[in-house]
């Protein structure tokens, strides 16, 4: 049941074995060791699988392989790393925006396709576009200010 | 004291901490993909021994490297409340070094020593003095090196950014890792006792706290930076060479029997590798994650099974859970111990002459944990030895429970640590261990086992339900002649594993019993504070955050608030008049004069329209931490729905050490405990949980945030201790918004959560 299938994840094709059905998660993780996107419900719940296909935010543990190949699939690792992070990560990381931070891919992944869109968002504007993501930490005031500051500096 | 460092090569210390220290420039990185042969070299598969280090050895809380960068090692681990960062600067500020080059390896046993579980907010309080110890022999140990190096008088260096200096003499420096040269620092620096009463290097000359420079500082947490980017590494994300996948099947009911396991199909399912069945523990082991899942939701691993013959595993009728809607009355009924908390006066003498009685029964639900990472751990079971990559709070005990589990001894264990999602208490990460104990043990392999979000919601102990009956009594001027305050509190500590139960092996662990967790401060005339404690009703519980004290707290402080408003008399004046508590009046004032507290009785003047807004204030004295917290809040009156608007936190917790970083934490807690106030309720029918998703537990979302939550640190200063600020400010909050949604619309809430429905509903029955 396993076929080839080819993905283009942070701008680069890769090719995996994969059941045609499994979700794009998996392959992420464990085939291409991108560890960004989480396992959380596996349910399309709680967001912390979220990745961003073709500009849009995307539940990653509710899509199938199959239904992505010869998309555009962007992943945290994508946006930048400790030494040169992304401004939206850069913002994160100077409101010191998490806790245990296992929901803070899919905050960031879901800001960063939200700001694309909308540069310059009221603060409920954010809340609404964070809604479907869950933290249970409770760092929602700092993930807010957060988007707010990179949004501000204008490098959503 | 012993300061000559010993040559690497010629200690006699364990191979694998030597090998750690050699290898520890690559530390970071070898985290990620370890070679399982290394892994079992250094889990005693030569037969070396993988026990802790020896806490009088300075070498076993301190590496210096050549690189002058450090390596502190503690058996506590991160949670998420930063704690990883608030014990190096009590490292760094004694060892006088840079905290940004002081590295922190947590929890893992071979590596670390035992300094108690990470719990009930102890790591500061308790670990911290053990490593503020440590790194103050380690500076005088390093100056006596520097003594030598100079040959001058300790006297005349000092040390300071990781150097020592001649004084008067700037020029003549040298960095610590120079001193040490590569060298273990192997020096005995006395220590006794074990985990939370661990006295280390008892005449260490540790610094006078008001010299601090970087305890008090809002050093930048260390995790942060790699959790943003994707490239930190949580217990989930660890892979071993050679790592298979393995899934559990629960039972459809708690205590159902497992009937038959029908194969059919499996083989089919690509990677599949077997079945692993052990009395009631089932489980499947496949070369890939995905197929692991796959096979498990032919056995019955889904979200919703229809039913406990409904899947290829088949399992026994069983319905041994309480009524969901008579669980309080089942409490009653529960036998157990007594406790007295506070028996002062005599209340049944009391009551008669009172002016006026009332009387209250607060009731609180299951609530989980409900991390959003599933518990997750690897465990490489050999016949001589065991190697577990855990998340667990508590890496030691693991070792010790896994040892008596598997018949071996604990120096052939090792547990390495890394950080989970946040877990907020004793989630399923003790539990998945032996899970992956036994199917590892089954196949010859190591194996990774992760819950799915139905196993987590599922099966993780639960915070228990509990029940307090209150009476009051006030004289004709509105004192308080009387008070009772009884509860019935299921155990928040049963310790034992399911796996172990399930697969019916020897007891590990122990059920516990329930206890009042409540500091009653009130100075009434006659009082009478009791607690029913009992073990385990209906499904596993343990502790979650301020484990049974955030529900006695609600019943106190919303009962008081309730003989305020019928003595008509502000609820700050009348809880201060009956305090003789300072911390405690003190946090409260803090508390009222940030806020802008007006003095006047609930409800508020009559408000017309949809929306009314009410304040409410109460406060917490847990573990010598005083809470004091006030909110504003609004109410819908046509929806029911609650919404937080505003919170003050007045929080003494003594000197504490990284400021943002406690209020990081205290936002967690506010915003976690409205959660769990408005919306959270486990549901269950006579055979299982039935909340198993996000969907049937839902907790709070962005949208219902509050739009400030301000803080005041009360206390703050050097010469007090720094007790721990990790859970207490969980407390208040539902007498919080119990007490302003009275304040809002005249109505009390006496039992949580508070959905807009139990609140529409309260509201029609007082019209």
């Amino acid at each position: 049941m396993a076929d080839s299938i080819t993905l283009n994840v942070n701008g680069q094709d890769h090719t995996v074995q994969a059941d045609p059905d499994s979700m794009l998660l998996y392959a992420l993780r464990n085939d291409l060791g991108l560890h960004g996107p989480k396992f959380g419900c596996g349910l399309g719940q709680c967001g912390a699988c979220t990745v961003i296909i073709d500009g849009a935010a995307t539940r990653s543990c509710v899509t199938p392989v199959s239904a992505v190949q010869g998309n555009k699939i962007v992943t945290l690792e994508g946006l930048g790393t400790i030494d040169s992070p992304h401004p939206l990560q850069q913002a994160f990381i100077d409101e010191q925006a998490a806790q245990c931070g296992y929901c803070i891919n899919g905050m960031i992944m879901t800001a960063k396709a939200f700001l694309n869109e909308n540069p310059d968002p009221s603060r409920d504007d954010i809340k609404q576009a964070l809604n479907e993501n869950l933290c249970r930490c409770g760092t929602h005031m700092r993930i807010v200010r957060a988007v707010e500051r990179a949004a501000k500096g204008g490098q959503g | 004291m012993n300061t000559q460092p010993q040559d690497l090569h010629a200690s006699k210390s364990s191979l694998s901490r030597r090998n750690f220290l050699k290898g520890s420039a690559g530390l970071v990185v070898a985290f990620t993909i370890v070679d399982p042969r290394m892994a079992f070299a250094a889990a005693g598969g030569d037969g070396v021994s993988v026990a802790s280090p020896a806490s009088s050895k300075l070498s076993a809380w301190l590496a210096i490297n050549p690189d002058n960068t450090a390596t502190l090692f503690t058996g506590k681990v991160e949670t998420g409340t930063g704690v990883e960062t608030a014990l190096a600067q009590i490292a760094a500020e004694e060892l006088e070094f840079p905290v940004d080059r002081l590295e922190v390896v947590m929890g893992t046993t071979s590596k670390t020593v035992d300094q108690g579980p990470t719990y009930g907010s102890m790591s500061v309080r308790y670990a911290g003095p053990q490593i503020r110890n440590a790194a103050a022999a380690a500076r005088q140990a390093l100056l006596d090196m520097a003594a030598e190096h100079f040959k001058l008088p300790a006297q005349q260096l000092v040390a300071r950014e990781g150097t020592v200096s001649v004084i008067g003499a700037p020029a003549n420096t040298i960095s610590f890792g120079e001193l040490v040269a590569g060298k273990q620092l192997d020096i005995d620096i006395e220590a006794s006792g074990t985990g939370f009463g661990l006295q280390v290097a008892p005449k260490a000359p540790v610094k006078d706290p008001s010299t601090y420079a970087v305890i008090g500082q809002s050093v930048r947490r260390k995790d942060i930076p790699g959790k943003v980017t994707g490239q930190f590494t949580y217990i989930q994300d660890v892979k071993i060479d050679g790592m298979i996948h393995g899934r559990v099947v629960r039972p459809y009911g708690v205590g159902a029997e497992l009937v038959s396991v029908d194969e059919s199909g499996l083989k089919d399912i690509p990677g599949f590798v077997q079945v692993v069945r052990r009395g009631n523990f089932l489980g499947v082991v496949a070369e890939t994650e995905w197929a692991a899942i796959q096979a498990a939701e032919k056995l019955g691993s889904t979200l919703h099974p229809e039913g406990p013959q409904s899947a290829q595993a088949k399992w026994g009728e069983w319905t041994g859970l309480p009524q969901q809607d008579e669980i309080w009355d089942t409490l009653r009924k529960t036998t157990g111990t007594n406790e007295s908390v506070a028996a002062k006066g005599s209340v049944d003498m009391a009551l008669p002459f009172a002016a006026k009685t009332i009387q209250a029964t607060y009731q609180t639900p299951f609530q989980m944990h409900g991390s959003i990472g599933p518990s997750c751990a690897i465990a490489d079971v050999r016949p001589d030895g065991a190697t577990f990559w855990a998340g667990t709070q508590m890496p030691h005990q693991m070792r010790a429970d896994m040892a008596k589990m598997l018949g071996l001894p604990e120096d052939r264990i090792e547990v390495i640590w890394h950080e989970a999602s946040g877990a907020y208490g004793r989630n399923g990460l003790e539990h998945v261990i032996p899970d992956a104990a036994l199917l590892s043990q089954a196949v010859g392999r190591p194996v990774r086992v992760q819950w799915m979000r139905w196993d987590e919601h599922g099966w993780e102990p639960k915070g228990p339900p509990i029940v307090q009956d209150l009476t009051g009594a006030l004289d004709e001027n509105g004192n308080v002649v009387a008070w009772r305050h009884h509860m019935w509190v299921p155990t928040t500590g049963d310790t034992r594993l399911v796996a172990v139960e399930l697969a019916g092996l020897p007891e590990i662990g122990g059920e516990g019993t329930g206890n009042a967790s409540i500091t009653y401060a009130y100075n009434f005339d006659n009082a009478d504070v009791a607690c029913h404690g009992m073990g385990r009703v209906g499904l596993l519980t343990a502790w979650l955050r301020s484990p049974a004290q955030f529900e006695t707290t609600y019943a106190m402080e919303a009962f008081i608030d309730e003989l305020a408003a019928e003595a008509k008399q502000d609820p700050l004046t009348f809880r201060l008049k009956y305090l003789n508590d300072q911390r405690a009046i003190d946090v409260l004032r803090a508390a009222a004069e940030a806020y802008g507290w007006e003095s006047r009785p609930s409800p508020a003047p009559q408000q017309d329209g949809k929306m009314a807004t009410g304040r409410g204030i109460a406060w917490v004295n847990r573990d010598d931490v005083r809470v004091a917290t006030i909110a504003e809040v609004t109410v819908d009156r046509e929806s029911g729905e609650i919404r937080v608007k505003r919170v003050v936190v007045a929080h003494d917790c003594g000197l504490v050490v990284n400021p943002d970083g406690l209020r990081n934490q205290i936002e967690g807690n506010i915003i976690q405990s409205i959660s769990r106030t408005l919306h959270e309720e486990v549901t269950f029918d006579t055979s299982r949980v039935t909340s198993l998703d996000w969907e049937g537990y839902p907790i709070l979302r962005f949208e219902e945030i509050p739009d400030q939550i301000d803080m005041v640190f009360v206390n703050n200063r050097p010469e007090y201790p720094s007790y721990g600020g990790g859970e207490p400010s969980t407390c208040p909050t539902a007498a919080v918004i119990s007490n302003a949604v009275y304040d809002a619309v005249g109505v009390r809430l006496r039992q949580t959560p508070f959905r807009p429905e139990r609140v529409k509903a309260a509201m029609s029955q007082t019209g």
